[in-house]
């Protein structure tokens, strides 16, 4: 889900290249705040290249197949690093595949960051909502409370993104669709997209859960 | 994916190969930004023309934008192929209820001709400038460090990462994995599959992650409080010149787009 070069008005390539610099901004900063961020460079950049090229995977449904925007994942796993490793996968697909594009890097990035960064926020509600008994313990919660947070990090951050996507592309590409019309595609097409957000929520559900099982300390913590 | 080509370098003796490249860098964004404010019909023409004699400078082989295009250009097709039918009042011909319009046409030939511009100066830029020395193009712009570090640990294990996801699914398909497929159908213990496949890669990423960290440590990582940047290579006239040029170009296609849409509208 990339809009690519060409789609867009300069004036949404520039706004979309503002907003970015904000979020990463903003990100950088928690992430200077919670002290030594050379030592999570490497994990977050070894990570970073992990997602990038499992973005090739695709669940198939015979006779097509689907792939994940693991954006939700991306921040469930990273928190504030997804934002530089949306920006760094983005930077590379537009590189190398010349999908997406180097106009509209700002606007995807955007677009999948801010969703990635709600992701984070929804997966750290679990231990909001933990008992109190174990609100001071080190463990990342109950294997129940994670993969609830984790399918609505991961179904959430899909259907925003698919929301940003189709308002973008409705209203911007044609000056010509009038205001309903662009109201009800925009519905329809964000609607149709729901399944997808399901199986998005339950891949990432599926995930949080097996590195809770397997290697706990990956799971992004209080 | 393990097989995809991550080198968009050219090796070349071009003028634009030999160009500053932290000036090649913003005078080639500027141009793309212009490019993409491009509204109006007569500006295509002499957009195409600015885009084939600076890929003719480049000295890059038309079969590196050919094979380069080919990929993202099957991504427009379909919003091309659309815009025709569905935007616009004016009808050009009707067959039953699908009607050809002439502003969904217009709009599908800027977009295209935008997309393959933008994306021919931008292949331009990687084909001519290898990929490290535009990180420290970035860098010397500007860019923190945190996102520097991160883009260049990235891309040098991209390809390790890629080949190892390979060995994976291979091993996966020779277990067999896809070999059960039922039409329409998505398996839960598929999708519990991949997900296993997708957590032991970022396992053994974040194990491999651990080692690099603490033989970059040991290499000093994180030592120097003010991070050194290495010297900037010198400007020279001729870079100088495609610069002024370039941006005077950009200035160009945006002056000309204001004045467009104040006659016009």
């Amino acid at each position: 889900m990339h809009i690519s070069e060409g789609f867009l008005p300069a004036q949404v390539c520039i706004a979309g290249y503002g907003n970015t610099g904000l979020l990463t901004w903003y990100s950088l900063r928690q992430i200077n705040r919670q002290g030594n961020p050379n030592a999570k460079i490497p994990k977050a950049s070894l990570l970073t290249a992990a997602f990038f090229v499992a973005s090739s995977i695709s669940i198939p449904i015979p006779p097509t197949s689907v792939h994940l925007l693991l954006n939700g994942l991306l921040g469930v796993v990273l928190g504030y690093f997804a934002v530089p490793a949306i920006l760094i996968g983005l930077l590379f697909q537009a590189m190398f595949f010349g999908h997406g594009g180097l106009t509209t890097l700002g606007v995807n990035a955007s677009m999948l960051g801010f969703p990635a960064l709600l992701a984070y926020h929804i997966f750290q509600l679990r231990f909001v909502l933990e008992p109190k008994e174990q609100a001071f313990s080190q463990s990342n919660g109950s294997i129940w409370r994670i993969g609830a947070f984790s399918f609505l990090g991961g179904a959430l951050g899909l259907a925003l993104t698919a929301l940003i996507f189709f308002v973008l592309m409705v209203t911007l590409v044609s000056a010509e669709f009038d205001v309903q019309t662009e109201l009800v595609a925009v519905t329809y097409l964000t609607l149709a997209h729901l399944p997808l957000a399901i199986i998005e929520g339950g891949f990432t559900a599926m995930l949080a859960v097996f590195l809770q099982r397997v290697k706990p300390e990956l799971l992004t913590g209080r | 994916m393990a097989s995809a080509n991550f080198e968009t370098y050219v090796e070349a003796n071009s003028s634009l190969h030999s160009w500053t490249p932290r000036l090649k860098l913003l005078s080639l964004s500027l141009l793309m930004f212009a490019f993409a404010a491009v509204k109006h019909l007569p500006l295509v023409l002499p957009m195409l023309c600015v885009v084939a004699v600076l890929y003719g400078l480049s000295g890059l082989p038309l079969s590196y934008l050919l094979k380069r295009l080919r990929y993202p250009g099957l991504f427009i097709l379909m919003v091309v192929l659309l815009l025709p039918f569905t935007s616009g009042g004016t009808v050009l011909a009707q067959w039953g209820p699908l009607a050809l319009r002439q502003e969904g046409i217009i709009t599908a030939v800027l977009v295209v001709c935008r997309f393959v511009s933008i994306l021919t100066l931008g292949f331009v830029l990687l084909g001519s400038t290898p990929f490290l020395t535009l990180l420290r193009a970035m860098r010397s712009l500007g860019l923190p460090t945190l996102l520097a570090d991160m883009t260049l640990l990235t891309y040098r294990y991209l390809f390790e990462t890629a080949d190892m996801l390979s060995t994976m699914q291979r091993s996966m398909r020779l277990r067999g994995f896809g070999l059960r497929r039922q039409w329409f159908r998505l398996e839960g213990k598929t999708l519990l599959q991949l997900s296993g496949l997708l957590g032991t890669l970022l396992i053994r990423s974040y194990e491999r992650s651990e080692r690099v960290y603490k033989a970059m440590q040991l290499r000093g990582y994180g030592q120097l409080k003010q991070p050194q940047l290495a010297a900037q290579q010198p400007i020279d006239s001729r870079s100088l010149l495609l610069t002024m040029v370039t941006v005077a170009a950009a200035l160009g296609f945006v002056m000309a787009e204001i004045t467009f849409s104040t006659i016009i509208g």
